[in-house]
């Protein structure tokens, strides 16, 4: 016996479409598990993916998918969370998807703190279209849209989703698949919104003229510019420039979710309580 | 518990498949139980091939590593599984210094 994935996957897609060593199957088997040891049902489950190569993940999951427009992941899941709110939504999305074209979606699903587990497989580049640059490419390197060298400022997704209000903020690396697992348990037990990060390789398009040629260079290369977050917050500014912290970078359980939020609405056009007042809230302005 | 029917005896299977030959299972076994093999069929020219079965450790580092579900270990209660030998350990070396492949002429110690 072993552990059985066919149970969760669309058996007449596979084998996947993603190139040789891609870390996306990683994340999907991980996700998987994750799934299998919370006990819910696939029925309970919607995963709403966008484009990218990661919007092929929706594809392969057995649950309730939805495969959405460029960017507009957290928009489509964030109607299906308001319509069922006793159900899961996950949504998956790209580095591309995400923080680029559907930035201005993300950090508005991060402020309403509504509860949606986004999970964003990042790769330092526009993989699916041939290595243009994205927003999470590393300074200083090759692109087919900078030639000489990547000039464009790095974004951080996971500073920017603590920034925005996301209530639980995790990045975690696709070569410890264990750690990755423990955290979208931790991620889809949690009540609000939760951005998952997950760095991942892309040796076809980053790694071809950037010295990483095979699955195992990107995944060492991933490995040395990580570091768990206890090591990384006892670090001086200097040396944790260019690293990017793993774990739980953020986990806040007082924010009041957007579904309750919404209940109250209703309770109060059903006559059930008064108008909403900033006494309902643990945060005001 | 999801479950899935091990061969009898087996500690280790793959599904040819899937496996779209990555080489990062053989990069991730300690103990030299996998290795790529020619396959001109194949689109890398290359497939998975489980070698030494007995040396397996059962540590499943391969099938959590494997992007395709293309490799599956069994559980601990129903196989024997082998303890970490030198001899894995030089098979590992020699298979990840020759591009993942055994070398021809390689001889166990």
């Amino acid at each position: 016996m072993a552990f059985n994935y066919d149970q969760y996957l669309r058996l007449e897609k596979m084998p996947t479409l993603w190139c040789w060593g891609c870390g996306d199957g990683v994340v999907l088997k991980a996700f998987i598990r994750a799934v299998d040891k919370l006990e819910i049902s696939q029925d309970d489950m919607c995963v709403v993916s966008g484009i990218g190569c990661s919007g092929r993940f929706s594809s392969y999951v057995d649950f309730n998918t939805v495969h959405t427009t460029h960017g507009r992941t957290v928009a489509y899941a964030t109607g299906i969370k308001l319509a069922n709110p006793s159900k899961h939504v996950v949504c998956v999305a790209g580095d591309g998807d995400a923080l680029a074209i559907g930035g201005n979606h993300t950090i508005h699903g991060c402020r309403r703190n509504i509860d949606i587990t986004m999970i964003v497989i990042q790769n330092f580049i526009y993989g699916l279209t041939n290595s243009q640059t994205s927003p999470t490419t590393p300074q200083g390197m090759w692109t087919v849209t900078q030639k000489a060298g990547n000039i464009d400022p790095t974004f951080d997704g996971c500073e920017l989703a603590v920034a925005s209000g996301a209530s639980f903020v995790g990045r975690e690396n696709v070569t410890a698949p264990k750690k990755l697992e423990k955290l979208f348990i931790q991620a889809l037990e949690h009540k609000g919104f939760a951005y998952v990060e997950a760095l991942s390789n892309c040796h076809i398009n980053l790694g071809r003229k950037n010295k990483m040629l095979s699955a195992m260079e990107n995944l060492d290369w991933i490995d040395e510019i990580t570091i768990p977050v206890k090591k990384y917050n006892a670090m001086t500014p200097e040396e944790q420039l260019n690293l990017l912290p793993t774990g739980i970078i953020k986990q806040d359980t007082e924010v009041r979710e957007y579904c309750d939020m919404y209940q109250d609405i209703i309770d109060v056009h059903q006559g059930k309580r008064g108008k909403i007042t900033q006494d309902d809230f643990v945060k005001k302005i | 518990m999801a479950a899935m029917i091990a061969p009898e005896n087996t500690p280790v299977w793959v599904d040819t498949a899937r496996c779209k030959a990555c080489d990062i299972c053989v990069d991730a076994c300690p103990a030299g139980v996998l290795s790529m093999q020619q396959e001109p069929t194949s689109t890398l020219g290359a497939m998975i091939a489980v070698i030494a079965a007995d040396a397996c450790i059962g540590c499943h580092e391969c099938e959590l590593v494997c992007p395709d579900f293309a490799i599956y270990v069994a559980e601990k209660k129903e196989v024997k599984f082998a303890k970490l030998t030198d001899s894995s350990k030089a098979r590992q070396e020699a298979i990840a210094n020759n591009g993942y492949r055994l070398p021809i002429d390689y001889k166990e110690n």
